[in-house]
């Protein structure tokens, strides 16, 4: 489904991520960890093209992302985004957060977003919050609004970039569950995460980037037991 | 203390009448400054650069040479460069117009920069298309951080639509010194116009607090 093959991304002349070469297979999930500055978060932005790779080529279910600049918003279309900071719209109240882009993306008639709105809704536990604005919810709300509006758009991919990072820590569980039940649901994921229990719970492999650079990767209890790198085994020996 | 209002009573309805001519053109003034500032505000921010030259240059030479100078131009070049004989009213519009346009763009372009950064990248990977994330996701929250400025620089152009009685105009400027004129009495005048002003903006306030309401409605 994802196929990236020698991605470099420089900003200026510091070389954020380089030469990494991997794929992910439909109905994967793969976290992404690493020290802070290691590229992770660029990796995942470089994935719906919101930073632009400076080299190498990144195919979404075989149409290179970097040739297609004047399409990249169809191509978005299939990938959802779940922000560390949440980004929803606070102007918008929690339904119409989750009915403008199919709308105006999609042009999906309104009746039919509201109901595929609320189905989601109920999904991630928050029906009684639709006619709320994202100010008045919690941060674990917040982000499991964000996660059914990214889910709204029917997408085959889903990228989070450290979706529980900001959340006091008494939340962070209610957030990861409807990531697990979207897991279990076989969608693919690509997460960035400092939650080391999701990876090695929910994670099919795991992805270790060390200053722009891919490491290390496997299968999560064979990484989390045995990692293979002196850099990987110092990494975890602070995080765990 | 030589003062006397009764005098001017005869001449109150001529004088407010001019409430409605002054009202209109700046009623049209800020339509057309709002329009044209935004469009040079989405100019300034995107990416095509012919379009930022221009909006730049645009900024430059509007905000750097006095509003009476270019009212004059655009009243008195206009027919000798054309022969198009421009009334007094369509040339105060375009030079209000023209002139808020620049200072209107500056606050918007500002505005648009303070929207947190993440709106635009949620909307981006949600595949919203530029125009439609400009006009339903930005826009509205540029807007409403600002208002006040907005407001501020629509009452700034009320007041100083003054102006427009160097050429004529019969705004209430105009009239106060009609008035004087007319009754060898000016601070009278001055002073009941200088009344009418004052209501004006404090009306303009009102509906900017309203509106300021209204758009906390999120909060």
């Amino acid at each position: 489904m994802i196929n990236v093959q020698n991605l470099y991304k420089k900003f200026g002349t510091n070389e954020v991520l380089s030469d990494i070469s991997t794929s992910v297979t439909k109905g994967e999930v793969v976290s992404i960890i690493g020290p802070s500055g290691s590229g992770k978060s660029t990796f995942l932005r470089c994935l719906n093209l919101l930073e632009v790779p400076t080299s190498g080529t990144i195919e979404i279910n075989g149409k290179n992302l970097t040739a297609s600049k004047k399409t990249i918003h169809k191509i978005r279309q299939q990938i959802g985004m779940v922000f560390q900071h949440f980004h929803l719209f606070p102007h918008l109240t929690v339904l119409e957060n989750l009915t403008y882009a199919p709308m105006k993306a999609k042009g999906i008639k309104k009746a039919e977003a509201e109901m595929k709105a609320r189905l989601l809704l109920e999904r991630v536990g928050l029906s009684e919050k639709e006619k709320a604005y994202p100010n008045s919810l919690s941060g674990g709300q917040k982000q499991r609004v964000a996660i059914a509006r990214a889910l709204a758009m029917e997408p085959e991919l889903m990228l989070f970039d450290e979706p529980t990072s900001a959340l006091d820590p008494e939340m962070v569980k209610e957030v990861l569950d409807v990531m697990k039940d979207l897991a279990k649901s076989g969608m693919t994921m690509v997460v960035v995460t400092h939650e080391m229990g999701f990876a090695r719970e929910v994670a099919d492999r795991v992805l270790f980037l060390d200053h722009g650079v891919l490491v290390e990767e496997g299968q999560p209890v064979e990484f989390f037991s045995h990692p293979k790198t002196e850099r990987a085994k110092d990494f975890l020996d602070k995080v765990l | 203390m030589n003062l006397d209002f009764s005098q001017i009573v005869p001449y109150i309805p001529f004088m407010l009448e001019g409430i409605w001519v002054t009202l209109k053109f700046v009623f049209f003034a800020i339509i057309l400054g709002s329009i044209l500032g935004t469009l040079l505000a989405l100019f300034k921010i995107g990416s095509i650069k012919p379009l930022r030259w221009f909006a730049d240059a645009y900024t430059s030479i509007f905000r750097g040479t006095p509003l009476i100078l270019q009212l004059m131009i655009i009243y008195y070049s206009i027919p000798q460069l054309t022969g198009y004989d421009i009334s007094p009213f369509l040339s105060a519009i375009l030079a209000f117009g023209l002139n808020s346009s620049a200072y209107i763009s500056e606050i918007i372009r500002a505005g648009i920069q303070a929207v947190d950064k993440g709106q635009m990248e949620a909307a981006q990977a949600l595949g919203v298309p530029y125009r439609a994330m400009m006009k339903d996701i930005i826009l509205p929250q540029a807007l409403k951080n600002i208002l006040p400025a907005l407001m501020n620089e629509f009452i700034t152009l009320t007041k100083e639509s003054a102006i427009v009685s160097t050429i004529g105009y019969l705004d209430l400027m105009r009239r106060a010194q009609v008035v004087g004129a007319d009754l060898f009495r000016n601070f009278e005048p001055l002073l009941f116009v200088g009344l009418i002003y004052w209501c004006l903006v404090m009306g303009l306030t009102m509906i900017g607090r309203v509106f300021e309401r209204r758009l906390k409605q999120s909060d």
